[in-house]
């Protein structure tokens, strides 16, 4: 039998319910079972009723409509804004009104629209420098964790040298040295993100590693590269996709940061960090909407994202 | 000890008919569908069933202790005439904290990992209301109840210093702080080795003895319920299918689902090559499933009409009080077919002029740790015979999963050894071996779960092994996964499955399966029916059985499991701290005379045929390989050790008899006496 002999390590209601019902005694049997349409569908129904579950949560909902609002944003740019949000010119410092409703800029330009075009950039470089910074950790993890000894010695120690660095100012350097491109951004960004998710891969690797499953392959003469990637990798796959849409978050804020400091696209670009880089000096004069509109954007964007990384995180780490 | 049955109002423990239910995705699904039981003060009442049936459940409900998701529909759990279910939460944990106890599967996880065992077992007392210095001599006093050699020492102790036997034994120390009225062991000892276990076991048999506590009894092995328990109830699908006396239960069933149960162990030092082992077809309901009438109707070998439209009544079994089966054809039990011999016995037959295939000679192990040498295997001679079964048996620790890790080059060797197939000798490490010795040696792993990579279909893990192994593409390779998966009782339905879609004994088949994917000469079998439930295991060692009599594959066959062995095994080898102990054909080890060692594992199986074995018992556990005893490895634990010889010298392996050998300084003559004599 199988049922939990304690009932305090599970905290969070939500997780609650999927560890609640997967220590349920799966059906155990008779070898002479052949196994008939019901266990099957009942699987099936599992994964539909998680996904269902998911779709209900209301963080969920409320992440993936403030993402989808930022997508279709920096989808269609500037051919939804109510102004251009490079060339348009009016009156500077217009306070909230009718036809700006989040007013205009030092130099008449409407904030709204360069809000909503400012999506573009951070929509671009987020998201590829996070799937890029997992790619590498993957790789690097996997061997990490597979081949083990003095290798993962090694790269553990430098994993966590990189780790006491300070993050934004290797950054700064880099993209100063190697000049401000969308490209240079993205490898950064990436590369800083490496030795965490190395980091996690490995530990997951470590104990798959141990099982029979690897042995059995041994056996059979299978070669390194396919255990560790055929083998192990998409049993793994569960921690990984957790970490990417993590990652996701903290790159819009990397990405921010970065811009924030002058190391971002040059202007006259509406790229949110250079908005407000730009907006707080006159902060002090009352003249609060240049920075508050988009910094507003840069926290929804995060938040909305770490919504659906939670929902995806409990739903995958209970099943 | 008395034998009660009328569920008396003084009952320690009254469970009347008790439904629980789980709540999986939004779904009340039954598992208990009715359980009725008493146990009276000072009795032992054992439940027994397969995997999934209720049993820990019902352990639960009696102390209300259920999961989140587990509800008390309806019926009622009384102890000592005291309703637990209608309690409040604060009557509830003064009721737990006072009047009954439980015991875990896992004693390492119902011991905090962070404090001292002193601290630990005061704490039970100080909950009682005594104060500290009073606490912490009681928890001395407890402990020493409990027979732990050395008390004040291990109250110094961290849970992880202790091993599983100690472990076990300081919970049940604890357990039995409050002087419980109802003390409930859930699978007590099944992550223990036999020895262990039998030490345990004797340990709670004698502190019965000294308190009345009723015990509630969880067990899937049968024996050990048969020797601990004054009554047992048979659980399916969570009902008592039938109840009485346990010798009475087990010496003469009058449920079919018994009947299966008792037929599918290997009993009375049965072979494979006289007959299969009985097994029950079919799978147990799944929880939630709606099941009107008989529960055990769809597996029953003699159902009839009226038992898929009645539910059958507690049907009372001769004149015994409380003695009943709910079966309406317990006249008709002697009907249950027997399973046929379905191995071609002449093949399983062990023969003299078999060629070996496999030959270890001086074949040691010695792994490094932190400089410190640390011998895992000492000089291990072996040879396999073609179409043989070599059994390797032993406690844990004593270098079986070595022995056979080192054979398959998962391990390599320590030079001066040589592991030879077919006459011609094998690299130590696999990867440097041939394509075709690869192929020759296969493995199949204790846990079917662990061993399958489970990403992957069935299809695809068979499919890459016929590759790899035989080297064969395309159409001819999924053919042949078809005609292997034919060959191990799989649908070809199954093929396209993952394997958490399989039941345990399904998982295993596909393990078989892919270790006979390139038709192994060799195939090493470590533990691969521990993990399952017995019914499901007969089925196992039959198909086993079955591929060695088509194919003449010799089986290396690791257990713990005596029973398993003796009906599977040609030959046994008895191994302690890396050494072979013992070695010879298998009415040799079991008919004795025997190496103490031997004798000392074959007495601490509890026997379902209610045996009496001579007991020898060892003393501690089993020493670590990194300080080796002197002399003879086994002269501390052994009670039979001549003082003054073997803690001086190693006694050889000699053979005392034609294919018998041992390690002993005793002759054998004198042991054939001793052995007798008790």
């Amino acid at each position: 039998m199988s049922e939990p002999t304690s009932h305090d390590e599970v905290t969070e209601p939500t997780t609650l319910a999927f560890a609640a019902a997967s220590e349920v005694p799966e059906p155990a049997g008779g070898v002479d079972a052949v196994i008939g349409g019901q266990p099957v569908s009942e699987r099936k129904q599992a994964r539909r009723e998680n996904w269902r579950l998911i779709r209900r949560r209301p963080s969920f909902i409320i992440g993936t409509l403030i993402v989808t609002v930022w997508g279709v944003c920096a989808l269609l740019g500037d051919r939804i804004t109510p102004h251009s949000p490079l060339d348009y010119r009016s009156t500077p410092h217009l306070s909230p009104r009718g036809d700006f409703p989040f007013g205009t800029d030092a130099t008449g330009r409407d904030v709204l629209s360069r809000v909503m075009a400012g999506a573009r950039d951070v929509l671009k470089i987020a998201p590829l420098a996070a799937v890029l910074g997992v790619l590498f950790g993957v790789v690097i993890g996997m061997l990490m964790g597979y081949i083990g000894g003095w290798f993962d010695l090694g790269m553990s120690r430098i994993v966590e040298a990189f780790l006491a660095l300070p993050v934004v100012l290797i950054a700064l350097l880099a993209i100063t040295t190697l000049g401000s491109s969308d490209w240079v951004v993205i490898g950064v960004v990436a590369v800083l993100f490496t030795p965490v998710v190395a980091r996690t891969v490995r530990s997951s690797v470590l104990s798959e590693r141990s099982l029979d499953y690897v042995t059995s392959a041994n056996l059979r003469g299978e070669k390194r590269s396919f255990i560790m990637f055929r083998e192990i990798l998409p049993n793994v796959m569960g921690p990984i996709i957790v970490e990417l849409t993590v990652r996701v978050g903290y790159a819009v804020f990397t990405v921010a940061t970065l811009s924030f400091l002058g190391a971002g696209p040059p202007p006259p670009s509406p790229d949110w960090g250079a908005q407000v880089s730009d907006g707080y000096r006159v902060l002090g004069a009352g003249i609060w909407w240049t920075t508050f509109f988009p910094a507003a954007a840069i926290a929804s964007l995060v938040i909305a994202v770490n919504l659906i990384a939670d929902s995806v995180q409990s739903v995958l780490e209970a099943s | 000890m008395t034998i009660t049955s009328a569920p008396a109002t003084t009952a320690a423990l009254s469970v009347e008919d008790l439904h629980v239910t789980y709540n999986v995705r939004g779904i009340e699904r039954a598992v208990l569908r009715g359980v009725t039981f008493h146990v009276a003060p000072g009795e032992a009442y054992g439940l027994v069933g397969e995997s999934g049936c209720g049993k820990s459940t019902t352990a639960y409900a009696a102390l209300r202790y259920l999961p989140r998701n587990g509800t008390i529909s309806s019926g009622r759990v009384l102890v000592a005439g005291d309703d637990v279910t209608a309690m409040k939460s604060s009557q509830l944990r003064s009721f737990r904290a006072n009047r009954a106890s439980m015991v875990y599967q896992d004693p390492g996880q119902a011991m905090n990992p962070s404090l001292r065992i002193g601290r630990q077992v005061a704490e039970c007392f100080t909950l009682l209301g005594q104060p500290d210095k009073q606490a912490h001599e009681s928890a001395l006093e407890a402990l020493k109840k409990v027979r732990i050699a050395a008390p004040e020492s291990v109250l110094e102790r961290y849970p992880f210093q202790l091993s599983g036997g100690m472990q076990q034994r300081v919970v049940i120390a604890m357990a039995l702080a409050k002087d419980p009225k109802l003390l409930v062991l859930d699978e007590p000892t099944t992550g223990l080795d036999a020895t262990v276990e039998a030490e345990v076991l004797d340990l709670v048999r004698m502190l019965r003895q000294e308190s009345d506590a009723a015990v509630l009894l969880i067990a899937h092995n049968l024996g050990i319920i048969r020797s601990m328990c004054d009554r047992v109830g048979v659980m399916y699908a969570g009902k008592i299918v039938e109840e009485g006396p346990s010798h009475q239960v087990f010496d003469s069933p009058q449920h079919p689902y018994t009947v299966g149960l008792l037929r599918s162990l290997p009993r009375h030092g049965v072979r494979k090559t006289e007959r299969a082992l009985a097994t029950i077809p079919g799978i147990l309901p799944l929880i939630g499933t709606d099941l009107p009438t008989c529960v055990f109707v769809d597996r029953c070998p003699i159902a009839t009409e009226l038992c898929r439209t009645v539910e059958p009544p507690e049907v009372p079994v001769g004149n015994v009080p409380g003695r009943f089966t709910r079966c309406h054809h317990s006249d008709r039990i002697g009907d249950i077919p027997q399973e046929p011999v379905n191995v071609d016995i002449a093949m399983l037959a062990p023969v003299d002029d078999n060629p070996e295939v496999l030959e270890l000679s001086h074949v040691s192990k010695t792994f490094r740790q932190r400089g410190k040498a640390i011998p895992a295997l000492v000089d291990v001679e072996l040879n396999l015979a073609e179409g043989e079964t070599l059994g390797i048996v032993g406690e844990s620790g004593s270098g079986k999963s070595t022995l056979a890790k080192t054979m398959l080059g998962i391990e390599s060797l320590d030079s001066g050894g040589l592991v030879s197939l077919d006459g011609h000798g094998l690299q130590a490490s696999t990867v440097r071996r041939s394509a075709e010795d690869k192929r020759s040696m296969q493995m199949v792993f204790q846990n079917p779960d662990s061993a399958l990579n489970r990403a992957w279909s069935v299809r695809r893990i068979l499919l890459r092994s016929v590759h790899k192994l035989t080297g064969i593409k395309g159409a001819e390779a999924n053919k042949r996964v078809e005609d292997l998966a034919e060959h191990l009782r799989l649908t070809p339905r199954h093929l396209d499955l993952k394997p958490r879609q399989l039941s345990g004994g399904l998982k295993q088949r596909v393990a078989i399966a892919r270790a006979f994917a390139g038709d192994p000469r060799i195939v090493v079998c470590d533990e691969p029916t521990s993990a399952l439930d017995v019914s499901v295991q007969a089925a196992i060692l039959n198909l086993l059985a079955d591929l060695q009599s088509a194919q003449r594959t010799s089986y290396v066959f690791i257990t713990h499991d005596m029973g398993v062995v003796r009906y599977l095994a040609d030959r046994i080898a008895v191994m302690y701290l890396g050494r072979i102990q013992e070695i010879g054909l298998t009415d040799d080890i079991f008919k004795g005379p025997h190496h103490p060692y031997t004798e000392a594992l074959l007495s601490a199986v509890p026997s379902v045929d209610g045996e009496i074995t001579t007991r020898i018992r060892l003393d501690g556990e089993i020493p670590s390989p990194a300080n080796p005893p002197s002399g003879c490895v086994f002269h501390p634990r052994c009670p039979r050790a001549i003082a003054g010889v073997c803690e001086v010298t190693e006694p050889p392996l000699v053979e005392v008899s034609f294919g018998h050998a041992m390690r002993c300084h005793i002759p054998l003559e004198e042991l054939r006496v001793l052995q007798q004599g008790e």
